[in-house]
């Protein structure tokens, strides 16, 4: 469940910040684009596809911890799952400071 | 979606967003501010609560908030945001643009927090179990009041 924790939002971050959205929602067309794709009519949601990316990582991820023996595991610190999203709240509050500081 | 619909889908969001509010506040109070006596008052009361008894509670109506959220965010992007950019409500903005995000971590954290408060902690898996339910407070109260302040601006009948 840690692991889950920490990829999930490491990966959800990283998508954010380089868009590795897995696909796009034209919202005003009712259109999904495999990928990143550029506005049209309306505005790209990107959001959906981040959350799709972010998922597939973090499943993967939990899925190759399930094989790891259990003396290993045990000895990842729980701190992680809550280090890390904490550190990525500061993220995007440092990443969309522009909104409240102008 | 119809107009109608979305309403009535942000509706059943608002009330879904109290109750998880209440069941996440009450479990924070008890973790970090625990009643050390059999209490009297309505505060005493309010943290005296058996706080394992929220986690299931708290997850249900987490999920239900994201499924409901991201079902009418498409609306929010199309005539809600473009509105508040037209009338430069930056901080607005910007935190309606933070909910998106926070929302995403909390179903990050969900498991986690759950797979702790379905067994008996102690220590740092305590510790962690703590500040996990600490932050997920801090994103239901944050996502509340963004999308409370967004309603008032450009909400209902606008």
């Amino acid at each position: 469940m840690v692991v889950w924790t920490v990829v999930f939002v490491s990966a959800y971050t990283l998508a954010v910040w380089n868009n590795y959205a897995l696909f796009t929602y034209h919202a005003a067309l009712y259109e999904l684009v495999l990928g990143v794709d550029k506005a049209k009519d309306g505005p790209a949601m990107y959001w959906y596809g981040w959350i799709a990316t972010s998922a597939i990582a973090a499943g993967l991820a939990g899925l190759a911890a399930c094989w790891l023996p259990e003396s290993l595991t045990r000895r990842i610190w729980s701190g992680w799952a809550w280090l890390v999203p904490l550190a990525s709240i500061l993220f995007f509050a440092w990443l969309l400071r522009g909104y409240f500081l102008r | 979606m119809g107009g109608g619909v979305t309403t009535a889908l942000l509706l059943v969001h608002g009330v879904l967003a109290a109750a998880l509010l209440g069941a996440i506040t009450h479990q924070a109070a008890s973790v970090w501010w625990p009643a050390r006596k059999p209490a009297s008052s309505f505060l005493g009361r309010f943290r005296s609560v058996a706080a394992p008894a929220y986690a299931n509670a708290v997850v249900v109506l987490y999920l239900l908030m994201v499924v409901l959220g991201s079902t009418i965010y498409p609306e929010y992007r199309i005539s809600i945001r473009v509105v508040l950019e037209e009338l430069q409500l930056r901080a607005a903005n910007g935190s309606f643009e933070l909910k998106e995000h926070f929302a995403t971590i909390g179903l990050g954290i969900l498991p986690t927090y759950w797979w702790f408060w379905r067994q008996s902690v102690s220590g740092a898996d305590a510790t962690t179990r703590g500040i996990l339910t600490a932050i997920l407070a801090f994103i239901v109260w944050w996502n509340f009041l963004a999308g409370h302040i967004v309603n008032n601006i450009r909400g209902f009948g606008s």
